[in-house]
């Protein structure tokens, strides 16, 4: 006669954010619907950590145009060395003023975006722990480690 | 028990049961029917779904390769059209485009480059090609579109591969647990059994 198992917390998942835990061998069944708000919340988990490396890319866009904004205005120079593509055209210095406002204000809009996104995001999450939760109790962790 | 069984199949039925060569996992309802119906024991059913994950993991590999790739080549395309559009607009007013550019690694000479009407682009496989400003622009443009819905379409796969992976480890996870209350149970009545 096998001896029983003990208890252990299961370690197979990995889903990046949920464990089944082993619940002392209670038996809250898994519905399809269950199932569904696990897969949205992992799928919710991945796009957060998307956006959140979006999101630093875009600031480090925002901080380097800004500082070329401020080396522009120090530069005494009328001809600015511009990238376009692999090459550095000579532009002059108002032309590239314009552009680097015209590429400030799309990068923070698309950072604003972006923001946003994140917050809907971490909004649904939190919704769906609190319905996982609600059913599974310890039988589930949502957390990241 | 067995009445059960068909009907477990038509109720996952709201599932997809694979998408572009990647299996589905089937939802298990109940794990004592899927464990009859299928005649698996619980090793062989565990050994089951942990190969079904191993190769998950294969084909997501491959896909976010495939994701990193085109996340590349989008930028690039972007910046071919930028540059085309700048030749673009110095037509007509006379100005030469001056440009330093790269010729190796930390060296940059200047290039004058006079009004043209045509451009050559870089098809790969060590084919250059000219085309006139507004043809490169609209091939240029036609490759970005198609770049863009390729990514499109991998993202969607990724997510359901990624749906497909989850499924598979909760269904581990039940099945590993419901063998330990199994194990419980028969443990229970068997010391009960010795007692009377």
């Amino acid at each position: 006669m096998p001896k029983s198992k003990r208890s252990e917390p299961l370690d197979h998942r990995k889903a990046e954010g949920i464990k089944m835990q082993q619940g002392g061998g209670s038996d809250t069944e898994v519905t399809w619907e269950d199932q569904q708000n696990i897969n949205k919340f992992g799928r919710l988990n991945n796009r957060f950590h998307e956006l959140e490396d979006e999101i630093k890319i875009a600031k480090e866009t925002c901080d380097n145009l800004e500082d070329a904004s401020n080396e522009l205005i120090l530069t005494d120079e009328e001809v600015v060395r511009f990238q376009i593509g692999e090459v550095f055209a000579h532009v002059q210095k108002d032309e590239v003023e314009g552009r680097i406002e015209e590429m400030k204000a799309v990068t923070s809009e698309k950072l604003e975006n972006l923001k946003e996104e994140k917050e809907s995001v971490l909004a649904e999450m939190a919704e769906l722990k609190k319905i996982l939760y609600g059913k599974f109790k310890d039988s589930i962790n949502l957390e990241e480690d | 028990m067995a009445a059960s069984s068909s009907s477990t199949a038509a109720d996952s039925s709201a599932m997809v049961t694979e998408r572009r060569g990647i299996p589905g996992a089937q939802f298990v309802e109940d794990v004592q029917t899927y464990l009859t119906q299928s005649g698996l024991d619980v090793q062989s059913a565990l050994a089951f779904f942990q190969e079904r994950l191993q190769q998950y993991k294969v084909v997501e590999m491959k896909l976010l390769a495939q994701q990193r790739d085109l996340q590349a080549k989008i930028p690039d395309i972007e910046k071919c059209l930028e540059v085309v559009a700048t030749l673009r607009a110095k037509k007509g007013t006379g100005e030469e485009l001056i440009a330093d550019f790269e010729v190796s690694e930390g060296i940059y000479s200047r290039a004058r480059i006079e009004e043209t009407d045509s451009v050559c682009l870089w098809l790969g496989a060590n084919v250059m090609l000219e085309y006139s400003v507004e043809e490169a622009t609209g091939l240029l443009q036609k490759n970005l579109e198609n770049a863009k819905a390729s990514l499109e379409v991998l993202i969607t796969d990724l997510q359901f591969l990624r749906d497909q992976v989850t499924v598979t480890q909760v269904t581990i996870a039940r099945v590993y647990n419901w063998d330990v209350h199994q194990r419980r149970i028969r443990q229970a009545t068997a010391t009960t059994a010795e007692d009377s």
